[in-house]
């Protein structure tokens, strides 16, 4: 069975893969940053070398700032609402009381995400509509006048209504990822946690989370990721507005290469927003690595 | 085993492995093409290119020559680029292009359609590959000055100068916004004007009628508010619904001159009052309670919506929109233009609109034919056909009559062709970095988040990157 053991071989096996890869991928990425540093046009043969220029004009560009804060609050309460609230669900879906229940739940916290968000997005520019909305109308019902909003029209509301959006979309995927990942869990933890007179909270806490922290890590950097490349949510229900208050970064660089038709420009945001993903995802790697090794 | 996988077998699998890879990849290519005509279109074009390439050698040694030799013997293949995928236009355009095709039976014609959005960032990724379509749609104004500028529209004027017939054919305000220092190069396909669209009921039941005057306006407005009607439907979640009352409030608000030279890249200013005044007018509809509560997070078609179901006095739409609005109301309702503003010194003759319409890439390699197709796109006969299939308002003379349309666009052309001249929509006259400042701050500007005069602070700042970069 030398060929397994041969090292070398795996190379050539590895190299389609790899070719693959390194012309789909590292290639573009690479090739992106250079062209970050040219001003250029999409039907223009001309190109400018002007060095980081677009990287300073960002820095002092506050929709960017505007932009890059929108994607960490995206992030922020994804992490919060999908990961920690997706765990929840799950963990008490496996309750025993609530397991036969559990296949219709699934099902209809699951069903959001398989929904385009075009059709997700124009739906809920209906229900948050100020006057014919379901949201508002609700609101007038029960009494609260007061707290009815244009919700997607003004710059207070429009951001954190998109995320709400998201967050009811993509819930159950992030639920049904721990579902599985606590139904492989041992059977007898649970019970000798009984055994010991544990309370529901106690299981949760001292044996769901700990057996589960993989997915968690896992899920958290598809939140996170996923908070920075958002771009659908907002193009479909604000594009940007009102102003600028709901831009984020992929709708930014969208505007500013296939609108503006500043390409350079749009390679430069591409370029932050690949540095910020991977950096994360690289952080995030090594705290749980560190985590285990201790 | 050992034996049976020795070092060169090893070797062989892993190659067979790589060289199977890319024969994968070689052999997906005429499957792919069989998909779509476009991209078979494309795949042809490639492997003509040397031969071509060797043609056009030859063309610009006898230029006269090559129009008789290659029309004849030749298969043409020509691609045609246009914005209209919905299932409702394609018909009509599938049928006009196997027309053509049925009398050129040399000539095949790849039709792709991309929808409104899509094609702005369609055309600019195809324009700057070498597969240019031949014949492709575009809006008037910058939107086509940036191809022209930048040396990809074909110039029309010989051909128009060799056919006057169809030169004179059209509208003069259909020609004119495709013009780039004296020449032609866009033939407009529809004309676009914008109007005040009411309902009679609802004018009749408050004892108004058509204003003919800002301040009629606004007293027109007061009435229907009090009566309980909100006056105007405006759906400005995507900001150009406001962007084109600016368009003609700038018009009617700043001096004609000092307008076309700030529209230009390389000389706006914006300093002029006119612009602040401008905004202010728009606000204060939206300030005195003429537009329905939420402007900002409306979209278009729900305010059309509001309006077919009577909850809205006013909507202010396109002449293209006049159909649908005729099947919906039909009989009640009734149009006027943006009413003049008096005292101000802007031309109040003007008329916010635009012509769209089709230019070919200064890339084809067979010019004549497309300009050929184009003709017959626009010939009076199947100008008509369209009229009737799909109810635009067309920009060829005698195409729009009461035979084939509703009076409604009878008159809203009229008053196209009455028209002093046309406000070009503002997104696509101005140069878009500006555009891209302005539009937004329309938003913030209804929702008080800034007031005119910070807005037009903004577009000023911006106005002036964009000159210093235009005279570099």
């Amino acid at each position: 069975m030398k060929i397994y053991n041969n090292k070398k071989m795996a190379f050539f096996f590895l190299l389609p893969a790899l070719v693959l890869l390194i012309v789909f991928v590292y290639y573009p990425i690479i090739q992106n940053f250079v062209m970050s540093l040219y001003k250029w046009k999409a039907f223009e043969d001309t190109r400018v070398f002007v060095g980081f220029e677009y990287y300073k004009r960002l820095w002092n560009d506050s929709v960017f700032w505007l932009a890059l804060g929108n994607n960490f609050l995206y992030a922020l309460i994804s992490i919060v609402f999908q990961v920690g609230l997706g765990l929840v669900f799950a963990a008490i879906l496996e309750q025993k009381f609530f397991r036969r229940f559990q296949p219709f739940f699934r099902t209809v916290f699951f069903i959001p995400s398989v929904i385009s968000m075009t059709v997700v997005g124009l739906m809920f520019q209906l229900i948050y509509h100020p006057s014919i909305g379901l949201l508002n109308q609700f609101l007038r019902t029960i009494g609260l006048d007061n707290l009815t909003h244009a919700w997607l029209g003004e710059k207070a509301t429009a951001m954190f209504s998109i995320i709400a959006v998201s967050q009811w979309q993509s819930i159950g995927y992030i639920m049904l990822l721990f579902l599985v990942a606590i139904q492989k869990i041992p059977a007898d933890l649970y019970e000798s946690a009984d055994i010991a007179g544990a309370s529901s909270l106690q299981k949760f806490r001292f044996i769901t989370v700990p057996m589960v922290k993989e997915t968690i890590v896992m899920c958290m950097i598809i939140t996170l990721i996923g908070g920075f490349q958002v771009f659908d949510e907002v193009y479909v229900m604000t594009a940007g507005g009102p102003g600028r208050s709901t831009e984020v970064l992929a709708s930014y660089l969208y505007r500013a290469g296939f609108r503006n038709d500043e390409m350079g420009l749009a390679s430069t945001i591409a370029s932050v927003i690949f540095l910020l993903t991977f950096t994360m995802t690289l952080i995030q790697l090594l705290l749980s690595n560190r985590k285990e090794e201790a | 085993m050992n034996k049976i996988f020795g070092k060169p077998l090893q070797l062989l699998i892993a190659l067979v492995l790589v060289v199977s890879l890319l024969a994968g990849c070689a052999t997906e290519q005429p499957k792919k093409t069989e998909k779509t005509e476009a991209a078979q279109d494309k795949e042809k074009a490639e492997n003509k290119e040397t031969e071509a390439e060797k043609a056009e050698k030859k063309e610009e040694a006898e230029p006269e020559k090559k129009a008789d030799k290659t029309d004849k013997e030749e298969n043409v293949e020509l691609y045609f680029l246009h914005k209209w995928p919905n299932p409702e236009y394609i018909g009509y355009f599938q049928d006009v292009v196997d027309k053509y095709m049925e009398e050129h039976p040399n000539i095949k014609i790849n039709m792709e359609a991309a929808g409104d959005e899509p094609i702005k960032d369609k055309l600019k990724i195809v324009m700057g590959s070498d597969k240019q379509p031949d014949v492709f749609f575009s809006w008037s104004g910058e939107f086509a000055k940036n191809y022209i500028r930048s040396g990809n529209a074909l110039d029309l004027t010989p051909y128009m100068d060799a056919d006057s017939e169809w030169k004179d054919g059209f509208m003069q305000a259909g020609l004119e916004p495709f013009t780039y220092e004296g020449k032609n190069y866009g033939v407009p396909y529809r004309i676009n004007g914008k109007f005040f669209v009411y309902n009679k009921e609802l004018f009749e039941k408050s004892g108004v009628k058509a204003p003919e005057t800002w301040k009629e306006f606004m007293e027109t407005c007061e009435k229907l508010k009090a009566d309980g009607v909100d006056p105007i439907g405006l759906g400005n979640i995507y900001p150009w619904a406001a962007c084109h009352y600016i368009t003609g409030l700038n018009q009617k608000c700043v001096p004609q001159e000092v307008r076309e030279k700030d529209y230009l890249a390389s000389s706006g200013e914006y300093t002029d009052e006119g612009y602040i005044r401008a905004l202010n007018y728009f606000k204060e509809l939206n300030d005195k309670g003429y537009f329905q509560a939420g402007v900002n997070s409306t979209e278009h078609n729900m305010s059309l919506e509001m309006f077919y179901g009577g909850k809205v006095g006013m909507v202010y739409i396109e002449l293209e929109e006049f159909a649908d609005v005729e099947e919906k109301m039909p009989g009640n309702w009734g149009f006027f233009d943006m009413p003049a503003i008096e005292g101000e010194p802007g031309n109040q003759n003007f008329l916010t609109g635009a012509p769209d319409g089709f230019m070919v890439s200064a890339k084809s390699k067979h010019p004549d034919e497309a300009v050929d197709f184009l003709k017959f796109l626009t010939n009076k006969e199947n100008s008509i056909d369209m009229v009737n299939a799909l109810g635009w308002p067309s920009p060829v003379i005698g195409a729009v009559t009461t035979d084939n349309s509703i009076q409604g666009l009878v008159d809203g052309l009229d008053a196209v062709a009455q028209a002093e001249g046309m406000a070009l929509w503002l997104d696509t006259d101005i140069d878009i970095r500006i555009s891209d400042v302005y539009l937004p701050a329309l938003q913030e500007l209804l929702n008080g988040d800034k007031t005119a005069e910070e807005v037009m602070q903004e577009v000023q700042e911006i106005a002036k990157t964009v000159r210093e970069e235009s005279s570099k």
